[in-house]
């Protein structure tokens, strides 16, 4: 009991004679830690959007210009009664013009070139999983099917679109190391500037036979409280951005993708564990690494 | 309680602060360490409590064999070893009895035996009424007393003292001195540095010389002696064989 009012004591009072240094060690692990939490928050909402994207699009099967009206048929029966597939549409070589030449219009040299005999005729197929696996499988089927010329999965665009959050996540996890780095530096600044402001308290500590781990333990704590806070600040910082972007996303028309862009409250719950564990963790190195710099016997 | 074979001690490859020093203090001795400033008594006390290693021979103090200690051990040897200092070692922002107590609670003593341990020590001292007061309203001679009050709180088998009155005058020198005797009469063994030549001869206690950081004198019943001469404070040693 004596001990527990002893390094609460300690660890309060050293934290109120450095309160500037403390103030920027909370901070930068705040933003740190933050930056933690939004790179794991863009994995999974990306993650989370590219499922739902990859399950909703249609998959297009494009037919031979050639095609035999029977074998059109025939795999239009196949398509539509197929277990794994939920609806179908057909698509015209005359549609598919109009709408090439909707999306052409200010390139009317371009359009010229395009005939509408040239335009594949295509089925858009909506199947019934949204696993991206199955629809590659499904995909892969059509495609050796007679008079199909091309079979044409988002997969690209969704491997696009992966990519760039990918390397979006690099960079912001990038950034959270070096912060992170910064802040260790920070905290085991103000931790040794905590032990100089005590060194006559650890020099008697020293001579009536303290132990190491008895001495270390209240600059221990106090590091490790510098982490704890900027960690659930860095939480809280990252809740909140959490909370505008998806309202960003929800109200706009264009990025219509975006507005799967979303994280679970599971997802979100594992974000602040890790984020404040993160900041703990930093708190704990940057003070051990100065305990036990300068606290040897 | 305390032993020295042949002990060397270097300082940085240079100084020769300790040099074939052999000597055995038995417990409940009171032992006084002469010698001009610079002749090693405060390495042979630093040696003692493990603030320094020997650079050859052996140190045993307690039943340990300090060169084998591990260092997780040396602050479990510091619980046997009281020490007091010339310059008190007081901390500035504790009252006299914050002082005390603060020796118990960092070694993790429970909040009753600190309750009854520290009145009682500060009684023994003299300083039962003064235990709200701050070091710096308190004399010489009292801050002392709380730095002695500190040291022997945990009743430690050894008490060392590095020139506990270089700052003190001749008469509290004397109270002071009577204290640490008091204590060794309880059984615990004193070490005391000392320039105090006054103090020395009074006592007529065993006395050790020291001489370039070599032992120069072991006498039972000794006096502070020439050998033991040095104009304090001006940084000047006598030479070998001329006496100031």
């Amino acid at each position: 009991m004596s001990r527990i009012r002893y390094f609460a004591r300690e660890t309060w009072t050293n934290i109120r004679r450095n309160l500037t240094l403390t103030f920027a060690a909370i901070l930068t692990v705040a933003v740190g830690v933050m930056l933690v939490g939004m790179g794991l928050m863009a994995g999974y909402a990306s993650g989370n959007a590219l499922d739902r994207w990859e399950g909703g699009v249609q998959f297009e099967v494009f037919l031979n210009p050639q095609i035999d009206p029977s074998q059109l048929d025939a795999l239009g029966i196949e398509l539509q009664t197929h277990p794994e597939i939920d609806r179908i549409e057909f698509f015209s070589a005359e549609e598919a013009y109009a709408l090439v030449s909707q999306q052409m219009a200010d390139q009317p040299e371009l359009l010229a070139q395009v005939s509408p005999e040239a335009l594949p005729a295509s089925y858009r197929v909506v199947p019934r999983s949204v696993e991206a696996e199955l629809i590659e499988s499904l995909a892969a089927q059509f495609r050796q099917r007679p008079g199909v010329m091309s079979v044409q999965t988002g997969r690209e665009e969704v491997d696009a679109i992966r990519t760039w959050f990918t390397s979006f996540q690099g960079i912001v996890l990038l950034l959270s190391i070096v912060l992170s780095g910064a802040s260790v530096m920070l905290i085991f600044n103000s931790i040794r500037v905590a032990m100089f402001a005590r060194r006559r308290e650890i020099e008697v500590m020293k001579l009536v036979g303290a132990t190491n781990s008895f001495i270390r333990f209240p600059f221990m704590l106090e590091g490790m409280l510098h982490g704890l806070i900027g960690g659930i600040i860095g939480a809280i910082a990252a809740g909140a951005l959490r909370g505008h972007v998806e309202g960003l996303f929800s109200r706009s028309d264009i990025l219509a993708f975006f507005r799967s862009f979303v994280v679970t409250s599971d997802q979100f719950t594992t974000v602040v564990i890790v984020t404040v564990i993160a900041g703990v963790l930093v708190g704990m190195i940057g003070s051990a690494f100065a305990a036990s710099r300068f606290l040897d016997v | 309680m305390i032993r020295f074979d042949n002990v060397t001690k270097i300082y940085k490859g240079e100084t020769r602060a300790v040099n074939g020093v052999t000597l055995n203090i038995e417990k409940g001795e009171f032992v006084f360490l002469v010698g001009p400033s610079g002749s090693g008594k405060s390495t042979m006390l630093r040696l003692m409590t493990c603030e320094e290693k020997v650079t050859a021979g052996d140190v045993h103090v307690a039943g340990k064999d300090l060169s084998k200690l591990n260092s997780w051990r040396v602050p479990y040897l510091r619980r046997n070893i009281g020490s007091v200092f010339q310059d008190f070692k007081l901390l500035p922002n504790k009252t006299v009895y914050q002082n005390v107590a603060f020796a118990l609670e960092v070694i993790g003593r429970p909040e009753n035996v600190i309750r009854t341990q520290v009145p009682a020590i500060l009684e023994l001292v003299g300083l039962e009424d003064k235990h709200r007061r701050f070091p710096d309203e308190l004399s010489g001679g009292e801050q002392q007393r709380v730095s002695i009050a500190r040291a022997f709180v945990n009743r430690p088998l050894i008490l060392l003292a590095d020139e506990p009155t270089g700052n003190l005058d001749p008469d509290t020198s004397e109270e002071l001195t009577s204290l640490l005797d008091r204590i060794n009469r309880t059984g615990t063994t004193v070490v005391m540095a000392t320039h105090d030549r006054t103090i020395v001869d009074r006592m007529r206690r065993r006395v050790i010389a020291l001489r370039h950081g070599e032992l120069v004198r072991d006498e039972q019943r000794g006096a502070y002696g020439s050998e033991a001469d040095s104009p304090e404070g001006l940084g000047v040693h006598p030479v070998d064989g001329a006496s100031p």
